[in-house]
């Protein structure tokens, strides 16, 4: 099991530096929270997609969005029942009633959910993790925060299969892990104990591994490979920064959008 | 010229009453190859964290003494400046892989990165590392993907990137079925013959007694003795001391069957001559 | 009084090499917990016993930033929603933290109530973030069934969300703060007393 959803691939997506693609996918979600015209929302909707299709990435995106569906479909229905500012009937049936206001509302909240999500997708899956946390390190961020963000990518998968084998083994041993809510409940204890304890117990076995190399130090360290930044790169960076800034100027200075 | 000098070594850990190492003294030579037995607390694994400053550094605690590795007094260096000289390998493979790199060639630079090496030094030192613990063809692989005995010497050549001039190895094939162990043994020697001094700390008395030059006896954190393997095993206080004899040696003593020096065989090859000219 | 009582200043910055790499096994054991917790199928989510315990080991910064690398990494690979609630997590470590380290969570009883403590400070500090995204909503079944009953009786939306909120955030801080309490109890004493990070200097003998 790989904690990470990134897509192989070599189109001009991925060899956009990791840092670009940060820079658009948060002026797309900020873009999402100031603008409150659903054209809007639905246009960086659309640019967030773009840019996953054409990274060839769209596929392993639609079981992300397959699983929002059931929430934005609560958004719907919940605001359409209730929200506060509700007047002009949309659906009826019988004395249950969908309001326009509350649909619309329901709909804001539903397009911002996927553009959060396609744009989060857009590092994602086109950005390999390790990549991501190395152009931080390089611009600044502690070589140890770079450790941390890394290890934790290793360290969950290797968890993951530890809770299996310690399910078949207590299963074996006549643990019951189904039936009634009580019985569950207890199972819990004996299956999390000794995996914790001992995770935690080996805290201070790989704390002296890091320290023999180098790690208490906390130096600015060099790196094993270069960074390349393409030029098309940089000019996406302003393209977003730009979008960005229109934004804000529209919806603040001139109440547009 | 001694390359490890160590002079009434102190130490005691925190929130404990008894010291962990009682005046310890004793120097090693450039290029030698020392083993260190001892029963399971005698101090063995505490002597080789204060060879690397993790005593006292880490642990904190009390120390007093002095331990100079390479010309650096370890009290007065941080563990990472003193990991340039002199490496440390532990028990454990598992835990002594970092998990912040994806394949094994990524793994070994970890240690470079963090020292700060230049880029264009990285491959030649990360290449004669891998070749030299063998490991050149898994330099693509997870370091997690690997057995035992290869995530050891994987650990090894960490630290061996770093061109340490001594490596202080606390019993690293504890954790390795026979196979592994042959493998780290076989690396051991290799890097003994390219001019690195070796500590090893280890309970296998048999295979260390093989190859080590001395040998150092510790018992609660006191040394009891430090001689030449063959030297050594001939005392007959050993036992009471918690050192165990290589089964060889107490099965000569017991046939009253010695060497010309008096001195008891250290191999099985070597007792088999001895024995057949006793008969002869 | 034991070595687990006096720890020293509980605001102290225990960025040691120990207290770094005990953030990744953290988020580990957050991990674990919910996989157990759903594998079981338990109503509550038991995600948060890693960042507990990292706030118990190593204190409220430890603890913090355990929770905080929790919901940006979760959010970042497998969970984008779970991103937007950093500041719960951070809270959560903080909280723990710092009662832990004053000694104050000295038995079974104690730890129920910092359990409860805990549930609450969660829910104040999710309450703003979902009243924010999505109008209060909370995305929990029954949570969200009250909220929609609330509203719908012209409850203030946001006093709907924090109802919405607690109503599973105490029952599951609760569990996952008792368990994390016997967890830390069974650790060696010296392990424990190698993360409190004495600060005391190396004395001289």
């Amino acid at each position: 099991m790989r904690l990470s959803l990134y897509v192989e691939g070599d189109g001009w997506v991925h060899r956009l530096d990791p840092l670009t693609k940060v820079i658009i996918a948060v002026s797309a979600i900020a873009l999402t929270f100031i603008l409150t015209n659903l054209v809007a929302n639905g246009a960086i909707l659309f640019v967030s997609l773009a840019l996953l299709t054409a990274a060839g990435a769209l596929r392993r995106a639609l079981p992300v969005f397959a699983g929002a569906l059931l929430l934005a479909l609560t958004f719907f229905i919940i605001q359409g029942l209730v929200y506060p500012g509700n007047r002009t009937v949309a659906v009826a049936a019988g004395p249950v009633a969908l309001y326009r206001e509350g649909l619309l509302v329901g709909l804001h909240l539903a397009l911002r959910l996927y553009n959060i999500l396609s744009a989060t997708l857009i590092i994602v899956l086109v950005t390999h993790p390790t990549h991501l946390v190395e152009a931080l390190v390089r611009r600044g961020l502690s070589p140890r925060f770079g450790y941390v963000l890394m290890a934790v990518l290793q360290i969950i998968p290797t968890m993951a299969d530890q809770t299996k084998a310690i399910m078949d083994a207590q299963r074996s041993r006549g643990m019951e892990t189904e039936g009634k809510l009580w019985t569950r409940i207890k199972a819990f204890i004996p299956l999390m104990g000794p995996l914790v304890t001992s995770s935690l117990i080996s805290t201070e076995e790989r704390a002296l591994a890091l320290e023999v190399r180098g790690f208490g130090d906390n130096a600015r360290p060099t790196f094993l490979r270069e960074e390349h930044i393409p030029g098309y790169g940089i000019v996406l960076r302003w393209i977003a920064l730009a979008a960005l800034v229109s934004g804000i100027v529209m919806r603040w200075g001139f109440g547009w959008l | 010229m001694a390359v490890i000098e160590v002079s009434e070594l102190r130490y005691r850990y925190p929130n404990t009453e008894k010291l962990a190492l009682d005046h310890i003294s004793f120097s090693v030579e450039k290029g030698e190859l020392v083993g260190i037995v001892g029963s399971n607390l005698s101090g063995k694994s505490t002597l080789c964290a204060a060879m690397v400053g993790l005593v006292p550094h880490f642990y904190k605690g009390a120390f007093g003494g002095s331990v100079t590795v390479s010309g650096m007094n370890v009290r007065e260096h941080s563990v990472g400046e003193v990991s340039r000289k002199v490496g440390l390998v532990f028990q454990n493979p598992f835990t002594q892989i970092t998990g912040a790199k994806l394949t094994v060639y990524e793994e070994v630079a970890f240690g470079l990165e963090h020292a700060g090496v230049p880029r264009e030094e990285m491959p030649r030192r990360i290449d004669r590392a891998l070749s030299t613990l063998g490991l050149a063809d898994l330099a693509e692989r997870s370091p997690f993907a690997v057995s035992g005995g290869q995530m050891q010497r994987l650990a090894i050549a960490s630290v061996l990137a770093m061109e340490p001039e001594i490596l202080v190895l606390d019993e690293p094939t504890s954790q390795l079925d026979p196979a592994g162990t042959s493998e780290v043994f076989r690396a051991i020697l290799t890097l003994r013959s390219e001019g690195i001094t070796v500590l090893i700390a280890e309970h296998k008395v048999e295979r260390l007694a093989e190859v080590a030059d001395r040998m150092l006896a510790i018992e609660k954190g006191r040394v009891v003795a430090f001689d030449a393997p063959a030297r050594l095993f001939n005392r007959a206080d050993l036992a009471e001391h918690g050192i165990a004899i290589p089964s060889v040696v107490s099965v000569c003593r017991s046939l009253g069957v010695s060497k010309e020096d008096g001195s008891l065989p250290l191999s099985v090859s070597d007792a088999a001559k001895l024995l057949e000219s006793a008969h002869a | 009084m034991s070595d687990k009582e006096k720890r020293g200043n509980p605001w102290a910055l225990r960025f040691t090499t120990l207290g770094i790499v005990l953030i990744p096994v953290a988020v580990g054991i957050n991990y674990v917990g919910k996989l157990f917790a759903s594998v079981l199928k338990l109503p509550l989510w038991l995600d948060s016993i890693g960042t507990i315990l990292a706030g118990m080991l190593a204190g409220p910064w430890i603890g913090a930033i355990s929770g905080a690398v929790n919901n940006a990494i979760f959010g970042i690979t497998v969970d984008p929603i779970s991103f937007w609630y950093l500041i719960t997590s951070i809270a959560i470590g903080l909280v723990v933290g710092y009662f832990a380290f004053t000694g104050w969570v000295s038995n079974i009883g104690r730890a129920a109530v910092l359990g409860i403590i805990v549930g609450a400070v969660a829910a104040v500090v999710s309450t703003p973030i979902n009243v924010i995204l999505w109008q209060g909503q909370t995305g929990n079944v029954w949570g969200d069934a009250l909220y929609t009953v609330l509203v719908g009786n012209n409850w203030p939306v946001w006093l709907a969300s924090f109802l919405d909120e607690v109503v599973v955030d105490i029952p599951d801080k609760l569990a996952s703060v008792i368990i994390g309490f016997l967890i830390f109890k069974a650790l060696p004493n010296r392990l424990v007393g190698l993360f409190s990070g004495s600060g005391k200097d190396v004395e001289s003998i």
